[in-house]
């Protein structure tokens, strides 16, 4: 099968052709598979949002390529074009780009610029709110009149309305508070479940990502530095925390526990898995 | 993606130009560009010329930079130049076609006037190469002070400048942050006509308003909680202090002064 | 520490603009008939999910708000008196959540240097405080850099730096590290921190970090406008369910520990560690 999202050889560079020349991203070669949901991670100034616009285009690779759908995305202008509708991108505290006078016209702001027809625009508007758990009272609503949360779903919801085959997202959960954080990633989730679409998350905290993705990739210093099953990498504990990574409370509790002579699993990534774990040990100790 | 846009133009180094009172740059910069048009005849700009070449030398900055600045003025000192060919006649015609005559007169004040304007935006950008942003409103809230008697908000001025300067990067980033936001939702900001050119900058504008008027209202915030109460009972950490080395580049330019006055008197006027 | 430096008694507060984005009208109060009292030298952390008024109170601290009905005093001094803001503000400083919006200076030591100059002090005595103070924050080598090159972390430490350099008594924070990273955040933490143990400053961090608050030598957690728990960490923390239905969650240490049955409050991986040990340990090698 294609892959949804190919990257290849891909460089790109700060302040080109300058003495304080600095290659943002080196070399990156990735691919995404069709409906999984990959995490990238790594420290500010890692790459992770360079990489990441590159995927509809909106950063011109100064070497390699990248592929949507098997297309490179730079062989014409309608293909790069397409690219933005196939990759929709959800920045960084996103509530910061609504402009529209209602909700609903600023979350029917993408599918107007692919100049769909009026009924499917509505419908899409309908569909992604649903999705995005933006409530219908809100949709006339001013989104400058909507509570922090409130703007940040209205905001994710302006980009699940283009129906992207590939949904990436910048630090979704990003200055949200703990019920905020675990409604909005058990939205995602809920949005891949009832999409089947591929689902990029970019994020510095390994607990958001833990739950969520299928495979993780870790970025440091421009280059991929891990990429594999969440259990692969969380396990490099050591490496992570080098990179100025922090693994989940609960698995650097059972990494521990395992380098004490403990007989435990170091895949452990929620309080439930741990609990059920020790439960377990404990029916066995007490046979 | 722009992450180091210099405010200004300042050039880091420690040269005699660097370590000048401000002020005293301020108030020298301001009597060359006057002495720049008293100069009458060749001779004398050509004496603003040796000195201007000598400043940059000893500022440090490199001469490639020095051009730097001049570039995005090369058209209109051409223009200019071009203007004086055709506008000014007198002595010997090199070039008649119609109504347009090329004579001596012309080319002279055409390189007279060109050569004006380079000594004017060299001494100029000399300034901004040799003194950072924050020196530069400082020395004016200081030169601008006595004005206050009239009532002028010198302080404010000043402090509106400073922050104007600091948040110029920062909005720079955010427009483009918006920018790319609404790029990524399919937004063509950057074809068309000027209308719908505009138009599509709605997208941009709103956002970055709302944003711009949150920062205002924090910053506000912020310096109220620093105890900023306005310029009255101010201090200020970095005192300005004028140094030998400041009398003796105002000497300098004093003697320079009578150079041009000497020069032009014994010269026959260009223009 | 048994000194009342800033006391709320009975505040309520209401918001009657919308200029304040995170703090739109309300039909409810903001703070509810809040009583609480911050003793010299304590670390407090004041947590609680988006609107629960946590920010709100910090505001109040150093007279930025004052209290629709009820009193808050610093150091004796009412902060609903116009006269006496000024003078608060120079007992109690503040940092902010975006790092961007409360740096005014274009150099990072003009701008530390800007408190000590509009209280009118010797530029000697500025020069001083503002190396010390870059000093303590780590930021000292960065004195010369504009703050738009800095990471997040930098800039907020250049923001503690320059409440620091007004030498005030307490340092509020509203959510200092929310917009940064892993390594920005433990930097910060770590600056707090030593500023409370080695320079005896007061100090109210509001946050929804539970790691955060595990370290502080006293927790308030709010809920709609009241104050919920107040305590140790140990305390707050041991009531997993308060806290949950506070819209917050208790440290994955400690949340573990409870489901297990271990009777003791645990706080941090290595106490976690330890107590697992204690009961599962038999089974290892």
């Amino acid at each position: 099968m294609t892959p949804a999202v190919e990257v290849r050889n891909l460089t790109h560079y700060y302040m080109k052709g300058t003495e304080n020349q600095v290659a943002a991203i080196k070399n990156i070669n990735l691919h995404v598979e069709k409906g999984e949901t990959l995490g990238i991670i790594g420290h500010t100034g890692s790459g992770k949002s360079t990489l990441i616009a590159h995927f509809n285009g909106l950063l011109k690779p100064d070497e390699g390529e990248i592929l949507v759908d098997g297309q490179n995305i730079f062989e014409s202008k309608e293909t790069l074009r397409q690219s933005r509708f196939k990759v929709g991108l959800c920045f960084q505290y996103p509530e910061y780009q609504l402009f529209e006078e209602t909700v609903y016209k600023d979350i029917a702001f993408g599918p107007k610029n692919m100049k769909l027809s009026q009924e499917e625009i509505d419908r899409r508007v309908l569909t992604a709110a649903g999705m995005a758990g933006v409530r219908k009272e809100n949709l006339e609503k001013s989104p400058f009149d909507l509570s922090g949360g409130e703007k940040r779903r209205a905001a994710i919801a302006g980009v699940m309305s283009m129906e992207p085959g590939v949904l990436v997202l910048d630090e979704p959960a990003a200055g949200l508070d703990p019920a905020g954080r675990r409604e909005l990633i058990s939205m995602i989730k809920n949005y891949r479940r009832a999409t089947g679409c591929t689902v990029i998350i970019v994020s510095h905290s390994m607990e958001d990502i833990a739950g969520v993705a299928d495979r993780v990739c870790v970025l440091n210093n421009a280059e991929i530095a891990m990429l594999g099953t969440p259990t692969e990498v969380y396990t490099r504990d050591e490496e992570l925390r080098s990179m100025g990574l922090n693994v989940p409370e609960i698995t650097r509790i059972f990494i521990n526990l395992k380098k004490r002579g403990l007989n435990v699993p170091e895949n452990i990534f929620t309080v439930d898995d741990a609990v059920a774990c020790l439960r377990k040990m404990q029916q066995r100790g007490n046979a | 993606m722009i992450s180091d846009i210099s405010i200004g133009q300042y050039y880091t180094g420690n040269s005699f130009l660097h370590k000048m009172d401000a002020r005293m740059k301020f108030i020298l910069v301001f009597a060359l560009l006057v002495f720049v048009f008293l100069c009458k005849s060749f001779f004398s700009l050509a004496l603003m010329v040796v000195f201007t070449v000598f400043a940059v030398i000893l500022s440090g900055v490199p001469f490639k930079m020095v051009l730097k600045s001049i570039k995005p003025l090369a058209i209109i000192i051409l223009f200019t130049a071009v203007l004086n060919i055709f506008y000014t006649t007198g002595g010997a015609t090199y070039f008649e076609w119609h109504s347009l005559k090329i004579t001596e007169k012309g080319i002279n004040t055409a390189v007279f006037m060109a050569v004006r304007i380079l000594v004017l935006v060299v001494i100029s950008s000399l300034l901004t190469y040799t003194t950072t942003p924050t020196m530069l409103t400082d020395a004016i809230e200081r030169l601008l002070s006595p004005l206050s008697v009239f009532h002028v908000k010198v302080h404010t001025l000043a402090m509106m400048m400073t922050l104007a300067l600091r948040f110029i990067p920062t909005l720079v980033e955010e427009i483009e942050r918006i920018m790319n936001a609404q790029k990524a939702r399919g937004a063509e900001l950057e074809t068309g006509g000027l209308i719908t050119r505009s138009k599509a900058l709605v997208p941009v504008f709103v956002p970055l308003m709302v944003s711009s008027f949150r920062r205002a209202y924090e910053l506000a915030f912020a310096m109220t909680c620093r105890c900023y109460t306005g310029g009255e009972g101010r201090t200020r950490m970095k005192q300005m202090k004028l140094r030998p080395r400041d009398f003796i580049a105002a000497g300098f330019v004093l003697i320079l002064l009578a150079g041009v006055i000497v020069l032009n008197h014994f010269f026959e006027a260009v223009i | 520490m048994s000194e009342k430096l800033i006391e709320f008694k009975n505040v309520t507060y209401y918001y009657d603009t919308d200029e304040d984005e995170e703090n739109r009208p309300q039909p409810s109060p903001a703070l509810k008939d809040i009583s609480v009292a911050f003793s010299k030298g304590e670390f407090v952390a004041v947590l609680g999910h988006n609107g629960s008024g946590k920010s709100t109170l910090a505001k109040m601290c150093n007279a930025i708000l004052v209290p629709s009905s009820g009193e808050v005093t610093v150091e004796g001094m009412t902060t609903s008196d116009e006269e006496s803001g000024d003078l608060i503000r120079r007992k109690v400083g503040m940092v902010f959540q975006n790092p961007d919006n409360q740096i005014v200076a274009t150099i990072v030591e003009d701008d530390v240097a800007f408190g000590p100059e509009n209280l009118g002090i010797e530029p000697s005595e500025i020069r001083r405080r503002v190396d010390e103070s870059l000093k303590a924050v780590n930021m000292y080598d960065f004195r010369l850099k504009q703050p738009h090159n800095l990471s997040g972390g930098q800039k907020q430490r250049v923001a503690i730096a320059g409440v620091l350099a007004m030498r005030t008594d307490v340092i509020v924070l509203d959510e200092p590290t929310a917009m940064l990273d892993p390594v920005g955040r433990a930097d910060v933490l770590a600056t707090v921190r030593r500023l409370n143990r080695d320079y005896g400053i007061t100090v109210i961090m509001v946050t929804h970090f539970m790691e955060e608050a595990v370290r502080a030598d006293r927790v308030i957690v709010m809920n709609k406008g009241s104050i919920a728990l107040d305590g140790t960490p140990e305390t707050v923390f041991s009531n997993t369910a308060a806290i949950k239905s506070c819209g917050l969650d208790v440290p994955q240490s400690t949340e573990l520990c409870s489901r297990i049955g271990i009777k003791k409050t645990v706080l941090t991986v290595e106490d976690a560690v330890e107590e697992i040990m204690n009961i599962y340990g038999g089974e290892a090698q």
